[in-house]
């Protein structure tokens, strides 16, 4: 997820969960015992300081205190590893050369979004997609430059989440993911299949792998610093602000409401009594 | 004697010319403000130009910002769209607390990033009339570099009593403010009451205010 890298609230997602877009993502291993949710899992409200005993349920969101559990373990990680890590490569890296990385790590993404852009039937678009990796692999000194943009090829945020999302799946509960983080039953499902499409250098040491996918995840982070810990800053209840911004941006997502040129259509709110005012 | 009728009808013409700017002028400054996307671009402008305003100091740059964003936001509509069904469950007093809480909490919270300008831009790209008679415009903040840092914000205004467009949520990024928040108020609500609200709301505030100085 997460390609579009304009620093976005949306996007906050990342904060727990930068790895996520990362290409060789495992396999979620809650999906397959979401069973163990509500009953098992004592609610805890250490993380929120909302007392969730008398909570109610939220339709989306019916395994909320085993999510809470994992999200605080989360952002432990990011607090305690990700973060000042990020910081210190913030200090250290120029922003043209973290840009440089991010615009690498995001051509790498080509082959997802070529094979999500035909199941979604976008012709147009994959082909698109691919006049971009071309351009930027080759112009653009493998990845690291976006001369494409120039030429109206803009970077596209598609994943196989999205196509499910497109071809009528619900998104199912709200799913926190160890690790990874924000996500849902449909869209912890598709990582598998993105996984799959993706581009996976096997001929390539597992460190080599591994260290390249830190340091996307690193200096991905890094370019949030302020967002992250602004949203932290305005939100009473920052799992609820992740969860909610997360239906919200995927929702977006799978409309394609998220381009930035203005033939799109936008600011259309799936909850059409959103703003009527309470009497 | 003929000088004297060229002057009086120069007089007149004039005469007619000043009453023809004026109302061309009366008709022109409701239309503006009957525009949304007008008010956003103006409430923008104004925005962009306290923050090129070398001579201010931080504050007095925050209070400037902060005046303007309360001119054309309509803050007692949102904070009932926040709220929604549990509007009702607040007294009038506790909903008056409750605007001032979260108003306060909004302007700390966004004031702060006023420091970290760096001449941004804001360019309307776009506006139309939602099923409801609202607006939204939409407006990418310019970050320079290729764009692919540029955000995007919509803003959805509302008519007021008055006549005036007022904003009444913020979408940053395809993320609805109103639907964020309410989100997060609707689980405190439900398991603390509006007290537990007003409480949390005041308290984040206050932490942030001893945090600045």
């Amino acid at each position: 997820m997460g390609r579009s890298l304009c620093a976005s609230l949306a996007l906050l997602s990342l904060a727990t969960a930068p790895v996520a877009r990362a290409a060789d993502a495992p396999v979620p291993g809650p999906v397959a015992e979401p069973g163990a949710g509500p009953a098992l899992v004592e609610p805890s409200e250490a993380e929120s300081g909302v007392p969730d005993s008398t909570a109610p349920a939220n339709p989306n969101d019916p395994w909320e205190g085993m999510n809470r559990k994992i999200f605080w373990f989360n952002d432990q990680i990011d607090v305690y590893v990700l973060e000042p890590t990020a910081r210190g490569w913030n200090w250290v890296m120029p922003q043209p050369v973290q840009r440089g990385i991010s615009n690498f790590f995001g051509n790498l993404r080509f082959p997802i979004v070529f094979v999500n852009d035909a199941f979604q039937a976008k012709p147009l678009q994959a082909l698109k997609e691919l006049g971009r990796f071309a351009v930027n692999t080759t112009i653009g000194a493998v990845g690291i430059l976006d001369p494409a943009r120039e030429l109206g090829l803009d970077q596209q945020d598609e994943d196989f989440g999205q196509t499910l999302g497109v071809w009528g799946v619900p998104a199912g509960p709200y799913l926190v993911i160890p690790v990874l983080g924000a996500s849902n039953c449909r869209d912890a499902g598709a990582l598998a299949v993105d996984t799959a499409a993706s581009i996976s250098p096997w001929y390539l040491e597992f460190f080599v792998t591994a260290g390249a996918r830190i340091v996307d995840v690193v200096n991905t982070r890094s370019r949030f610093l302020r967002e992250v810990a602004e949203a932290k800053e305005a939100a009473l209840d920052y799992y609820t602000f992740v969860r909610n911004a997360y239906e919200q941006r995927r929702a977006a997502l799978i409309e394609d409401r998220t381009s930035h040129d203005d033939t799109t259509p936008y600011g259309v709110q799936t909850d059409e009594h959103l703003y009527d005012v309470p009497q | 004697m003929s000088i004297s009728t060229t002057s009086r009808s120069d007089h007149r013409r004039a005469g007619a010319l000043l009453a023809t700017v004026a109302a061309v002028v009366l008709a022109v400054a409701p239309a503006h403000a009957d525009d949304p996307r007008a008010v956003v671009q103006h409430t923008a402008d104004q925005v962009v130009a306290v923050l090129k305003d070398g001579a201010l100091g931080p504050d007095q740059r925050k209070d400037k910002v902060q005046q303007i964003v309360l001119d054309n936001v309509d803050f007692p509509t949102l904070s009932k769209l926040v709220l929604a069904r549990n509007w009702a469950r607040f007294s009038p007093e506790q909903q008056q607390q409750f605007q001032h809480e979260f108003e306060s909490h909004l302007s700390q919270t966004y004031g702060r990033r006023l420091d970290s300008y760096k001449n941004e831009t804001v360019d309307i790209v776009g506006d139309r009339q939602e099923a409801n008679g609202d607006w939204t415009v939409k407006s990418m903040i310019r970050r320079g570099g290729s764009g692919s840092d540029d955000i995007s914000v919509d803003y959805r205004l509302r008519k007021n009593a008055q006549g005036q467009w007022k904003i009444i949520d913020f979408i940053i990024e395809q993320v609805s403010l109103v639907a964020n928040f309410r989100a997060q108020f609707q689980d405190i609500v439900a398991s603390g009451g509006p007290d537990r609200l007003l409480k949390l709301l005041h308290e984040k505030t206050a932490k942030g205010e001893s945090f600045q100085s």
